[in-house]
């Protein structure tokens, strides 16, 4: 299924066949529970923006227009409830930096040695650690490029913003990402020194 | 180009999205800026470095409270446009046939009132089901069904359990279902799982084919738990048919003890 089936099922919907929305929930949940556990790290919360999101889908679905992009759409609703969230629950800690339930990530390769499979644990905990402490609107742009797999373009109509300073910002982002890295290996080995 | 211009083609770079001329002009760059090549590599690695993030699963609930929180809406959507279809219809009848003389509409809401208070009394209460409902019925139930068979076919154990209790909510199941309940009993490797279709295919039992299933998957069953669940429901279903079965699984000395004395007594109560 691609986008522009995407979009004729979203339209059936915004025109009443309201049950082709489980289609889209079935397409598209997973992706944005990721999208929103990496905005966030906190599993509840993404799950709780997930249902908040398909909802307001729902709800405004006459907003729809012909010339939309469903997941272009999808991620707009997507922001605006994150930042709806946030602006409620200013005092909430935005992200956890640390540790993630391995048992809900996927299987990893049986071929791995438990050696390599610890290994990728601990560098996909750094990689936590790291997006933790990007700013939000740079952990934003770098998410939605790195792994929801959105164009600039698409980036730029969804943030509102010139496709140049998406990637500005991209750019901002993977360099301060490169920083944050070279500080976490030197907190790594002066922790170990230290030990 | 210098260093200046290259910088701002990075971004485009790490996704692959420059063209082939700009790529020539930033790797010329590149070959005689030791800064720029040494940047690029480490942003390079730190764009691969993100790849390693795997991805993560939502937990089984998140479907569920979806699928709830559509039918309540899709529920709420059909009342309301109930609701309004019916009171444009009466508008539109009135405007057609109310009298436009004072006097006439009196006289004509006087004889409606009589006329009611009969209809009232003498007529019995008629059902209201429309063919819409019929239709949304029939939606619903298709919906509840693709639910199902798209749970019963998930890797994850309790996603399964759910498909099959969502099975429950189906007012009439197609054979698509039956079928996949029976292969769920048959083959699915969990025992919790087999067990839930069992109880889920009780409800079927009515259903043309299910227990001859039912009787064919007993000696096709090696948990005791499940087996002795499986001969409760065919004599409780009072199944003649299961009695040839249940002698051989009395006869079976490598069955559990338990399994081979519930079939035991299972072959007086059907007999």
């Amino acid at each position: 299924m691609d986008s522009t089936a995407d979009n004729l099922l979203m339209f059936k919907v915004r025109d009443g066949d309201v049950g082709k929305f489980s289609f889209l929930f079935e397409r598209h949940h997973r992706a944005l529970f990721n999208f929103f556990l990496r905005l966030t790290g906190n599993r509840d919360l993404s799950e709780d923006l997930v249902q908040e999101v398909f909802f307001r889908m729902l709800k405004y679905r006459h907003t729809f227009r012909a010339d939309s992009q469903f997941s272009a759409w999808m991620y707009q609703v997507a922001r605006n409830a994150y930042v709806d969230h946030f602006r409620k629950h200013k005092h909430e800690a935005v992200l956890s930096d640390g540790e993630e339930d391995d048992s809900t990530s996927e299987p990893s390769s049986p071929e791995l040695t438990p050696e390599e499979r610890l290994g990728k644990r601990q560098e996909a905990c750094l990689v936590r650690q790291a997006l933790a402490r990007l700013s939000v609107d740079k952990r934003e742009v770098l998410i939605l490029s790195r792994y929801q797999g959105l164009k600039y373009e698409e980036i730029a109509n969804i943030l509102g913003c010139e496709v140049g300073t998406v990637k500005g910002r991209v750019f901002r982002a993977i360099r301060d990402l490169s920083e944050i890295f070279f500080q976490l290996s030197r907190e790594g080995s002066g922790m170990s020194a230290a030990g | 180009m210098n260093c200046e211009q290259v910088k701002p083609q990075f971004a485009d770079y790490l996704v692959r999205n420059l063209s082939e001329e700009a790529n020539i002009e930033v790797q010329r760059h590149l070959t005689v800026c030791d800064p720029c090549r040494n940047e690029l590599q480490i942003l390079e690695s730190t764009w691969t470095r993100l790849g390693t993030l795997p991805e993560q699963k939502p937990s089984p609930t998140m479907r569920a409270r979806f699928y709830a929180a559509l039918e309540a809406y899709q529920d709420q959507l059909q009342s309301t446009q109930a609701a309004t279809k019916r009171r444009v219809t009466l508008t539109d009848w009135l405007d057609g046939w109310w009298p436009k003389r004072q006097a006439v509409q009196l006289a004509t809401a006087l004889l409606l009132f009589v006329v009611g208070l009969g209809m009232g009394r003498w007529l019995p209460p008629k059902d209201r089901s429309t063919e819409e409902m019929a239709h949304l019925r029939d939606e619903l139930r298709d919906m509840r069904q693709l639910v199902t068979l798209s749970l019963l076919q998930q890797q994850s154990a309790s996603e399964r359990l759910k498909g099959v209790n969502w099975s429950y909510q189906i007012a009439q199941p197609d054979d698509r279902v039956v079928t996949a309940l029976l292969e769920t009993l048959n083959s699915d490797p969990n025992v919790n799982v087999r067990l839930g279709a069992v109880d889920a295919l009780q409800q079927l039992a009515g259903h043309a084919g299910v227990r001859a299933s039912l009787v064919q998957s007993l000696p096709r069953q090696e948990s005791p738990i499940v087996q002795v669940a499986l001969i409760d429901l065919l004599v409780e279903l009072k199944e003649g048919r299961s009695a040839e079965v249940l002698r051989k699984l009395v006869h079976d000395n490598r069955l559990h003890k338990a399994v081979r004395a519930r079939a035991e007594t299972g072959l007086k109560q059907i007999s």
